[in-house]
């Protein structure tokens, strides 16, 4: 706020006095009244305006330049009105408590969606506890009952599997804080375990695996590392060749960094589409060419290894294969020892 | 042999459990009353329980906390509830394992086989006999009428995998889920391979007659 603009918001009320005071200045100058008299006058007329003027500007200026700092430095910036100090003139109380009480309208509205999200994913978390149970009895009676209808059951049931637990993490995955918990975790335990999830997409489809670069440790999240890694053994396994399919997992330490790669002989992704894999719901040729894709698992992956604070780097070439690599940063939480 | 106790609120979950578990030869006590389950299950006198958490009367917590209070029978937590929260309450409480369900029933047995074998100490048999095949899996060495042959890690999971399977045929594929279970990523190449070495081995110590391959079905140890 300038001198000026302050002026310009006042030029009716300054224009009729230099207009009354110009009419009345002429009626003095016809009856001859001296001009020393008209300077008083006008001095006496305009001193009180402009003094007034100027102590309202400097105060007004105080006001929202602190108003202004206040803003600049708030982290949450709806939460001015909390922190500012109440005004101690009339017009400054009545913003102060307008956007006092708008500001209080505001977060009820929002703990109402807030109260809601929160209902739905416990609902959601819930739901997928429970639905574990049928499915466990459904495994112990295929277990107890093995032939090859109930073996291709199993299959699709470890399909079923894989969607209740995107759901899990899709509802946590805006809130992480609820369910994480870092610690050590070895990666070449993590990988087998994983691999060993997998094993009849490769057995079946005859993919060969070698993980014997697989070394060290990170502190992380074990679970939702598991997840994301099943997504990308998934995806390996799922978009690789009909025959001589193989995925190659391996580690490489750096000076600030531990990289785990993933990497098949698939099909790969063709380069339009490479930039938008971690698009949530984007499928791409692929997708079309193989149905069953959500465009759900690489979109989650990004976001949970976001927030566990890693990197999710993905390269292909179409038809020669992909490759996608976990960084886990040295120091911070990914610390190692 | 030893005696399970199941304790489940689910009753395909208990009943489906106490088969599979009768099949691979344990003693199994599934009590359906959990008004007094506590004394029940010690009543059952059991080497080991598997215990649910989310139960009717008391939860599996207190449960767990009330058999440590009267004795030290090994007790495996299986629940759905599956965060690293309720894994630690189950240690804290006394539990000697935690494995969420919907779990994965070779990775079950091997736990509870784990546990029994490290209770239970001195009982492991680390030498099997087949014919006149002495097949010793600690040093993983095999001896046929005095001669010796040692075996490779793979070939030691075939032949334990086709001998706890003897007299039956086991497909490839089947074959392959053993091994990929015990942390052996084989590909179907290497697992035939692997059979063909195994079974020159064994007829390089004299033994004519050993693993036989079905075409189309898989491998058996008559």
């Amino acid at each position: 706020m300038s001198m000026k603009e302050y002026l310009k918001d006042r030029t009716i009320f300054l224009l009729i006095n230099f207009i009354l005071f110009t009419v009345i200045c002429g009626i003095m100058l016809l009856i001859n009244i001296s001009t020393s008299i008209i300077f008083l006058i006008f001095f006496i007329w305009f001193f009180p305006i402009f003094t007034y003027i100027t102590i309202e500007f400097t105060k007004q200026k105080i006001l929202y330049n602190e108003l202004n700092s206040i803003m600049d430095n708030l982290d949450k910036k709806y939460l001015l009105a909390e922190i500012m100090k109440e005004p101690d003139h009339i017009e400054g109380k009545l913003l102060y408590d307008l956007l006092r009480q708008a500001n209080k309208e505001m977060h009820e509205h929002v703990k109402n969606y807030r109260d809601r999200e929160n209902e739905y994913r416990e609902y959601i978390e819930t739901w997928v506890h429970e639905i574990k149970t049928p499915i466990a009895s459904t495994r112990l009676i295929i277990e107890n009952n093995q032939n090859h209808i109930t073996r291709n059951i199993k299959d699709e049931i470890k399909k079923i599997e894989e969607y209740i637990e995107q759901v899990l993490y899709y509802s946590r995955s805006n809130n992480v804080s609820k369910d994480y918990l870092i610690k050590e975790v070895s990666l070449a335990d993590l990988v087998r375990s994983v691999i060993k999830r997998n094993s009849r997409d490769f057995i079946s489809k005859g993919i060969t695996i070698d993980i014997e670069g697989v070394e060290g440790t990170v502190y992380s999240d074990a679970k939702w590392l598991e997840f994301i890694l099943n997504q990308l053994i998934g995806n390996a396994t799922k978009y690789n060749r009909e025959r001589d399919g193989r995925v190659t997992i391996d580690s490489v330490r750096n000076e600030n960094n531990i990289i785990l790669t993933i990497e098949d002989n698939g099909i790969g992704i063709l380069d339009k589409d490479i930039n938008r894999v971690f698009e949530k719901g984007f499928t791409g040729e692929n997708g079309r060419k193989f149905g069953e894709s959500t465009g759900i698992g690489l979109y989650l992956c990004k976001k949970l290894a976001d927030q566990l604070g890693l990197g999710l780097v993905l390269e292909s070439d179409a038809g020669e294969g992909t490759k996608v690599s976990i960084i886990f940063p040295l120091g911070g939480i990914n610390l190692m020892c | 042999m030893a005696r399970i106790v199941i304790i489940e609120d689910t009753e395909k979950i208990r009943e489906e459990l106490k088969t599979f578990l009768i099949r691979y030869g344990y003693e199994v006590a599934a009590p359906t009353n959990f008004e007094d389950i506590i004394k029940d299950t010690l009543k059952e006198e059991p080497d080991l329980i598997l215990l649910d958490i989310n139960l009717p009367v008391f939860d599996g917590y207190y449960i767990c906390r009330e058999i440590r209070k009267n004795s030290d029978v090994p007790i495996i937590v299986v629940t759905s509830r599956d965060s690293e929260m309720d894994e630690l309450m189950s240690m804290n409480l006394g539990a000697d394992d935690f494995i969420t369900k919907p779990y994965n029933t070779q990775i079950l047995m091997a736990r509870i086989e784990t546990i029994l074998r490290r209770v239970n100490g001195s009982s492991i048999r680390d030498t099997i006999v087949y014919n006149d095949l002495e097949f010793n899996l600690s040093n993983g060495s095999v001896k046929y009428k005095g001669k010796i042959a040692e075996l490779t890690k793979n070939e030691i999971k075939i032949l334990s995998c086709l001998y706890k399977n003897k007299g039956k045929i086991v497909s490839r594929d089947d074959l392959m889920d053993f091994m990929w279970n015990e942390d052996v990523f084989v590909d179907d190449n290497n697992l035939s391979v692997n059979v063909t070495r195994l079974r020159k081995k064994l007829e390089g110590l004299g033994m004519k007659k050993n693993i036989e391959t079905r075409r189309g079905l898989g491998y058996i140890l008559p």
